[in-house]
């Protein structure tokens, strides 16, 4: 492919250092990522759950409403992080959209097809009625979306292989890379929504909840988690394989910078299986279920890391000729910081009295 | 312009003008009925009104429906269909605001949270928690809209930033407090005109009356101050942009129909809304939607004059609807404007003919298509060649007039003197131009362009 094919850099200045873009990159992503997983992991075992699976129902209902506020959340957490990435490697992200325009676009109606599709089953789980297909329905919607957000991403990072998808688009899919880069993420989603659901079963059991229910969501989550941890550790090691040599050259050599991430989040998830297989009675050991959550999380993290530092290594024969200047906009960027401090501050404050002030007996409720 | 080209027979800016609308006439309402629900609840527990908090209570889950699921993702929308239709465009405008983005996303936290907070909080907290998350939702609305209309206005009017580069420069622009007010209104009459439904779902008589009075007051309310916006707004405007769409004889004829229909969609939604308002026991619900698409219309129209008067630039004075830059034009006169659009280049094998249609597809199909909206092949239909070749030796000749400084006035390109005050000047070289004539005749005889598409 002519190098000229990649678009020129945008002659403005970048308004703040790099290294900023990419943190604030990383951490948005990493937050974006937890509610995805939840999304994602959430509507297939909501989707596949047994009906006579004790605690089925239980099982439909949290993760239908937990995916009420989740799906608003990955979409306003995408954001940032979509806004970042385009200010450091817009030109090689606008071509691969523009090359899959129809797909890219399109994600947006499946996504809000899934969306009205998660209130459905909610208000029909609510009214004592069954939601299978519409739960099937929207576990598709977003195992599409997903698909289509790996393939736009596998192919913003390799100009070398625009030609062959600006002829045919479906070519997008036959990177040797996309059904294990794929796999890796629908897997670590249904592990995260099965622990958070074993987590808040073990929770509730403690306070109010049905216990013979309790059980069941909890044995489901981990049984879940534990199959699809397995599942993955093998996919991550077909991912690792199926990059291009170069690439997986450049990682090796990359010394701790690479290595650490990838090494530790390999163990750690080494780890999320071993807690995972020592559950025998989730009620019982809901200090293993936290460990089990917290194992997960530091895997999640450390991915973040490697998959970041994976897209530099793929894309810099692409940038060795890249000159981008910086004029940081310090007004704006201390108004946005401002900003951010004040409107987590006041979300914080409103959940918190939320949860705290409740009415006490006779008093009048909103 | 130096990005892969996305074909649409109904062209991008359509396909823009269609997520942008669809998405603003949920946006707005968003942060309209944020206000109109927390003034109704907050009436409600002052009073102890059950009919005012069951108003609010329906409508928050009207808030929810559309707002929180479809307002975002039409949000995203339009990012995205910015992104694909106008690459380079979208990539100037993050490099110029990322920093105002970011804080408008950090506005968006908030105003989801307190959304989906306080609909599940109905019942379950105390009314004056329950009061603060509703103004708080207000709060953050409002303010995603304060920053997104210093972006939105901007790139009609970017004012000092064209000489300074500053952010407060771009945001703080010549229209940016007229459309302010005009959308302030905007959302407040939209608030009624949507809550109507929710006020006319009130069982009670006497109750339904008053809420559908009260609603009412929001849209006239709001239908005044959006007036007083929009008139402040076009004065606003530059003599140039002015010119493209008011007087006798606009220099864009479909833009003054469109300002016309404009003040009459808002005429007569403020006719049904003091109907509404004079006689809230006659009101019923066919004439409620009326009153919402003329709403919808008056708004509408309004968005697709803003983004029209822009022609022939995206970001006026900087850069073209093509992705070109005033600054780039004398450059690619020389280079030709294949040595940028590369993606474009690659489809050409040398021929006239087929050099001639990657410039078109660089330069001319950001608005054009070739059979179907704004069709080249209608549009060449008519002239003979040499005609033709006069057509395009005049819209070449304009970029003089855009660099030499010979049609400026106060600071702005004065559009309104050139031949084609809606068209961004052709660039190339003659070889490519020459080409893009060869290509146009083709289309008025389809069999050579069949030919050589085959």
């Amino acid at each position: 492919m002519p190098a000229s094919l990649i678009p020129a850099v945008d002659p403005a200045a970048l308004p703040g250092p790099p290294w900023l873009f990419h943190v604030l990159w990383v951490i948005t992503f990493l937050i974006h990522l937890v509610f995805v997983n939840m999304v994602m992991g959430g509507s297939l075992l909501a989707a596949l759950v047994g009906r006579n699976r004790p605690g089925a129902r239980e099982i439909q209902t949290f993760f239908v409403e937990a995916n009420s506020w989740a799906i608003s959340f990955a979409i306003t957490f995408g954001i940032a992080p979509l806004l970042f990435m385009q200010v450091l490697f817009g030109r090689f992200f606008y071509t691969a959209t523009i090359l899959l325009a129809w797909w890219w676009l399109g994600m947006l109606v499946i996504l809000t097809l899934g969306y009205y599709l998660n209130y459905i089953a909610k208000f029909r789980l609510k009214a004592g009625k069954g939601a299978r297909a519409v739960l099937v329905v929207e576990a598709l919607c977003f195992l599409a979306i997903a698909g289509i957000q790996v393939a736009i991403n596998v192919l913003h990072l390799q100009p070398g292989r625009w030609e062959s998808v600006a002829q045919q688009t479906w070519a997008a899919l036959l990177d040797p890379t996309f059904a294990p880069r794929y796999l890796h993420f629908v897997l670590a989603a249904v592990a995260m929504a099965g622990v958070t659901l074993a987590f808040v079963a073990t929770r509730r059991a403690s306070t109010t909840g049905d216990r013979e229910a309790c059980l069941g969501m909890a044995r489901f989550g981990l049984r879940a988690a534990f199959l699809s941890t397995a599942l993955n550790l093998a996919d991550g090691f077909w991912l690792l394989l199926a990059l291009p040599r170069e690439v997986l050259r450049a990682f090796m050599r990359g010394g701790a910078a690479t290595m650490i991430p990838l090494s530790a989040g390999i163990l750690v998830g080494v780890l999320l299986l071993v807690v995972l297989s020592r559950i025998t009675d989730p009620l019982t050991q809901a200090k293993e279920v936290r460990r089990a959550a917290e194992a997960l999380g530091a895997t999640v993290v450390l991915m973040v890391l490697t998959r970041h530092e994976l897209r530099d290594i793929y894309l810099a024969p692409w940038r060795t000729s890249e000159q981008v200047t910086v004029a940081t906009q310090w007004g704006p960027l201390a108004l946005f910081l401002v900003m951010f401090v004040l409107c987590v501050g006041l979300t914080v404050y409103a959940i918190v009295r939320a949860v705290k002030d409740r009415p006490g007996p006779g008093e009048a409720a909103a | 312009m130096d990005y892969p080209i996305w074909d649409l027979s109904m062209g991008g800016g359509v396909l823009i003008a269609l997520v942008a609308i669809t998405h603003v006439w949920v946006s707005h309402f968003a942060v309209g009925g944020g206000l109109a629900i927390a003034i109704v609840e907050t009436l409600g527990v002052r009073r102890n009104d059950p009919a005012l908090r069951s108003l609010a209570r329906r409508s928050s889950q009207m808030l929810i429906l559309v707002s929180t699921v479809f307002g975002a993702i039409s949000g995203v929308g339009i990012w995205v269909t910015i992104g694909l239709v106008q690459p380079a465009a979208t990539s100037s405008l993050i490099h110029n605001f990322v920093w105002g983005w970011a804080a408008e996303w950090a506005f968006f936290i908030l105003e989801v949270a307190t959304a989906l907070l306080y609909y599940a909080t109905w019942d379950k907290v105390r009314p004056r928690t329950h009061l603060l998350i509703i103004w708080l939702y207000f709060f953050a609305a409002y303010m995603s809209l304060v920053i997104i209309q210093g972006i939105i206005s901007f790139m009609l009017t970017p004012g000092k930033w064209l000489e300074t580069g500053s952010f407060w420069d771009a945001i703080f622009n010549p229209t940016y407090f007229p459309g302010l007010v005009m959308r302030t209104g905007i959302c407040v009459l939209l608030a009624g005109a949507y809550m109507m439904f929710a006020a006319l779902r009130e069982p009670g008589g006497a109750a339904r009356a008053s809420l559908v009075r009260l609603m009412a007051g929001f849209q006239v309310a709001g239908g005044l101050v959006a007036y007083g916006g929009y008139r402040w707004w076009e004065n606003a405007l530059p003599e140039s942009v002015r010119l493209i769409f008011l007087g006798g004889s606009p220099l864009v004829p479909a833009l003054g129909a469109t300002r016309g229909l404009v003040l009459w969609s808002l005429a007569a939604f403020m006719l049904l809304a003091v109907f509404a308002w004079v006689l809230p026991r006659a009101q019923r619900w066919p004439v409620a939607l009326i009153a919402l698409l003329a709403a919808f219309s008056f708004f509408g129209a309004e968005e697709r004059v803003r983004e029209g008067v822009r022609k022939p630039f995206v970001i006026r004075d900087f850069m073209f609807s093509n992705g070109i830059l005033v600054s780039e034009i004398k450059d690619l006169n020389q280079r030709g404007i294949l040595s940028k659009a590369t993606w474009a280049a690659r489809e050409s094998d040398g021929t006239p003919v087929s050099m001639g249609r990657a410039v078109y597809r660089a330069q001319c199909q950001a608005c054009h298509t070739v059979d179907g909206y704004l069709s080249m092949r209608q549009l060449v239909a008519a002239p003979d060649a040499d005609t033709l070749g006069l057509i395009l030796e005049v819209l070449q000749g304009q970029g003089e007039g855009y660099t030499s400084g010979a049609h400026t006035e106060k600071g702005h390109i004065a559009t309104q003197k050139l031949d084609y005050p809606a068209m961004p000047p052709l660039v190339g070289t003659a070889e490519e131009i020459a080409a893009l004539k060869a290509w146009l005749l083709s289309l008025q005889s389809p069999a050579k362009e069949v030919s050589h598409a085959r």
